[in-house]
């Protein structure tokens, strides 16, 4: 007969738990111990294992659903037997059960039980002693109550708070266990007498990925696109050897190259030229010539890419999108700028279409905005190259033989290793470096 | 410093007023020649002559309709009681007169009475003679209640009282008749509605009223000798009550013990405890709300027993040990 998987209980304040991922599909044979899924709680991630022998027969929930304690969530049974087209809801099997089935990160069992009852317990307090708490964001339940059954007292509260960093109450061997495993005793919560620490305590905070229980700390849940982007970047880091070239740019000319054309460029499109803009412009001439950081590694193979198309870092709330400027190379100022303007709208407002973040052959991240010279990009895989762009600052140069101040601004390029080496990279960026200081260069 | 006592002053008042004001008289059982039951107006008939003090037939609810009727049409009575345990039958010209008539004409009418009365145990006066009935009345709108503890307060009270253009009831206490202390010459006022602090303490606060007061000092001074430190808020008035005073006390000790010689079922430290518990005063409470009041029994006849019907100075000490046991 088929057996019943369900959200088990993991803490005492567990209520629901959110599917995070499946490691089986229907019809994969599992044996026991094997991962079923990973759920996320209030407090900790964690893979939930098999405790069967036997076929995932149904999964009744999908990635990023909440679903509440002891609600079954899939079946194990033969193959083909018959299983309920929807979840029959709450599991009458024993949740501790479900407990043990769950990967310990170390063999000591606790009771939860005890902690449940504890916790729940209503605290007896004057009306005093809970201001005092209050005021202290502290947990009354920690405070032993010297006045009648118990009852905390101001004075107890004020006791506490004088004296509970250095005199944490606890067993001689809670004390043993929580030393050797590094754990911090002052975030404990004793459930002994007089919320002395005990073995039990320190056993359940072992047990809970040292996930201090009682400080509130602010959680969020990892959203979809942090996701996707600490998933892409740690894909690139991972394969990817970065090499960080920098050079710094006499903005002169582009200075007074984009005085010049703003404010016609404003006329024809509503838009002020900015710099990203000439910036992007000359990246796409350049790499016209340079065909090889215009490539992308794509299994084992260098695509040498025909179209120049131009990522472009946009920072939106929570995250980072890549709008794409397809084609820069064959296209004037005016009509990158009112593109650049209008995608970096678009991703800021989030209506990009999907196609309009793919197909980019090489990505430009601009932080010119911010006090930064000089940092090292990650590379926007599968492409060769990305271009950091730091601010542009006065600083004074040596030219002939004098000393003039001049608009520097320092950009970063990252390269992918694999693809190209130290030289073709430089001469990349010592031609880019050219065409910025002499950007009539442009219209060749 | 003249010290004169608590009876003495509250003739003191009325004299001086009614040498001033030829609306003010008196009017009460046996108030002329005899001096009233317990001698406070004594002397006052040979000052003022029997048409300011008149004495009365032996009915409270005439006495207290004539005054009504008196205050309505410009005089300013005073009538004594003779015994407060009678003012049950003086209640409906009090409640549903004097209390009334003011804000059923819109203000065009006042009644400006002030009712004396002596109340308490003590005396050996048995069930009827020895009850402290004060809640009754501050119970009901449009009565300003007055309990003064001391000589002085006895003065300066009945003078705001006699000024006021309400009914008030005016209740002193047989046991402080003959305690002394400094009373000035002149006229004075205590404003209705203003506590005071008879003692500074930090430890606890005990809110006291009239005889209690004196109960309440001398278990403070036996207190004293143990490190524990009273406050003693006198209120001196139940209506209007001086709720702020009271509030700021507890607020400084968290503790507090209301005691009144009042039977304690009903009683107005019941009113006291709620307004603490209502008011921001809560939060500063370190142990519940104590109240001590007279056994929910008629005053016994038996001296042994008429004592133990109501808090002593031994109970207020207990209660104070208890309250402060966890501090």
């Amino acid at each position: 007969m088929a057996k019943e998987i369900f959200m088990p209980k993991l803490s005492s304040t567990m209520e629901v738990g959110t599917l995070l991922q499946w490691f089986k599909e229907e019809g994969d044979p599992v044996s026991m111990g094997d991962p079923l899924f990973e759920i996320m709680t209030d407090k900790i991630n964690i893979e939930v294992e098999s405790y069967e022998d036997g076929f995932l027969l149904k999964k009744y929930f999908e990635v990023d659903d909440e679903i509440p304690v002891n609600q079954i969530i899939g079946y194990i049974g033969e193959k083909n037997e018959q299983v309920p087209n929807e979840s029959p809801g709450i599991s009458s099997g024993d949740s501790q059960e479900s407990v043990s089935a769950v990967q310990q990160e170390t063999s000591i069992e606790t009771d939860t039980n005890e902690h449940v009852y504890s916790s729940t317990e209503k605290v007896r307090a004057t009306p005093a002693a809970r201001r005092v708490a209050r005021e202290n964001q502290m947990e009354l339940a920690l405070v032993s109550g010297s006045g009648p059954n118990g009852r905390i007292q101001e004075k107890d509260v004020l006791q506490f708070l004088l004296h509970h960093e250095n005199e944490v109450k606890i067993t001689p061997l809670a004390k043993k266990i929580a030393d050797s495993n590094q754990v911090d005793i002052a975030s404990l919560q004793g459930s002994g007498v007089n919320g002395k620490i005990v073995k039990e305590d320190v056993a359940q905070a072992i047990a809970s990925h040292r996930q201090d229980t009682s400080a509130p700390v602010k959680r969020k849940r990892l959203s979809g696109m942090r996701r996707v982007i600490g998933e892409r970047m740690q894909q690139s880091v991972n394969t990817a050897p970065h090499v960080t070239l920098t050079s710094e740019i006499d903005m002169s000319k582009v200075k007074e190259l984009r005085a010049q054309l703003l404010p016609i460029i404003e006329k024809q499109t509503g838009y002020r030229l900015s710099f990203t803009e000439v910036i992007v412009k000359a990246v796409g001439v350049v790499l016209s010539r340079h065909a090889s950081v215009n490539a992308s590694l794509i299994s084992d193979e260098i695509v040498y890419n025909e179209e120049i198309n131009i990522g472009l870092a946009v920072a939106v709330d929570d995250g980072l999108l890549v709008p794409v400027l397809k084609n820069v190379n064959t296209k004037g100022l005016a009509a990158i700028t009112r593109e650049a303007k209008e995608i970096g709208k678009q991703a800021r407002d989030s209506t990009l279409q999907p196609q309009q973040m793919k197909g980019s052959t090489f990505t430009i991240s601009n932080l010119g905005m911010y006090a930064i010279d000089a940092f090292t990009p990650i590379i926007n895989l599968p492409e060769t190259a990305i271009l950091g762009v730091g601010r542009i600052q006065d600083k004074p140069v040596v030219i002939n033989q004098s000393i003039e101040i001049r608009p520097m601004m320092t950009v970063s390029l990252s390269f992918d290793h694999r693809v190209i080496d130290g030289a073709p990279a430089a001469a990349f960026l010592t031609e880019l470096k050219h065409v910025l200081e002499n950007p009539f260069e442009l219209l060749v | 410093m003249r010290e004169i006592s608590y009876l003495e002053a509250v003739r003191e008042a009325m004299s001086q007023e009614m040498r001033k004001n030829e609306d003010v008289f008196l009017l009460g059982e046996d108030i002329g020649v005899y001096g009233g039951a317990f001698g406070v107006t004594r002397g006052m008939i040979e000052e003022f002559g029997p048409e300011r003090v008149r004495n009365t037939p032996i009915s409270e609810a005439a006495i207290a309709g004539g005054a009504v009727g008196a205050a309505l049409t410009g005089m300013r009575p005073i009538l004594e009681l003779q015994f407060s345990d009678f003012i049950t039958i003086a209640m409906d010209n009090l409640v549903n007169q004097a209390a009334k008539l003011r804000y059923m004409y819109g203000g065009k009418g006042k009644v400006p009475m002030v009712l004396r009365t002596p109340a308490g145990s003590g005396t050996g006066a048995a069930a009827q003679h020895s009850q402290s009935l004060e809640a009754w009345v501050a119970h009901i709108p449009g009565l300003k209640v007055v309990q003064p503890s001391t000589a002085y307060d006895a003065k300066g009270l009945l003078k705001a009282a006699m000024d006021d253009d309400n009914p008030v009831i005016f209740y002193e206490h047989k046991l402080l008749y003959k305690t002394k202390g400094y009373v000035p010459e002149e006229q004075y006022s205590i404003p209705l509605g203003k506590a005071d602090i008879k003692r500074k303490g930090k430890d606890v606060t005990i809110v006291a009223t009239s005889i209690m007061v004196h109960k309440a000092l001398e278990a403070a001074e036996v207190l004293e000798k143990e490190g524990i430190d009273i406050e003693i808020v006198d209120p001196r008035t139940l209506v209007p009550l001086d709720e702020e005073t009271i509030i700021e006390s507890v607020k400084k000790t968290g503790r507090v013990i209301v005691v009144h010689e009042a039977v304690k079922r009903g009683g107005f430290g019941g009113e006291i405890a709620s307004v603490i518990a209502e008011s921001e005063a809560f939060d500063y409470l370190d142990a519940p709300i104590k109240r001590l009041g007279g056994l929910p029994i008629p005053i016994p006849y038996n001296p042994n027993l008429e004592k133990a019907a109501v808090p002593q100075v031994a109970d207020i000490i207990a209660a104070v040990k208890e309250t402060v046991q966890f501090k």
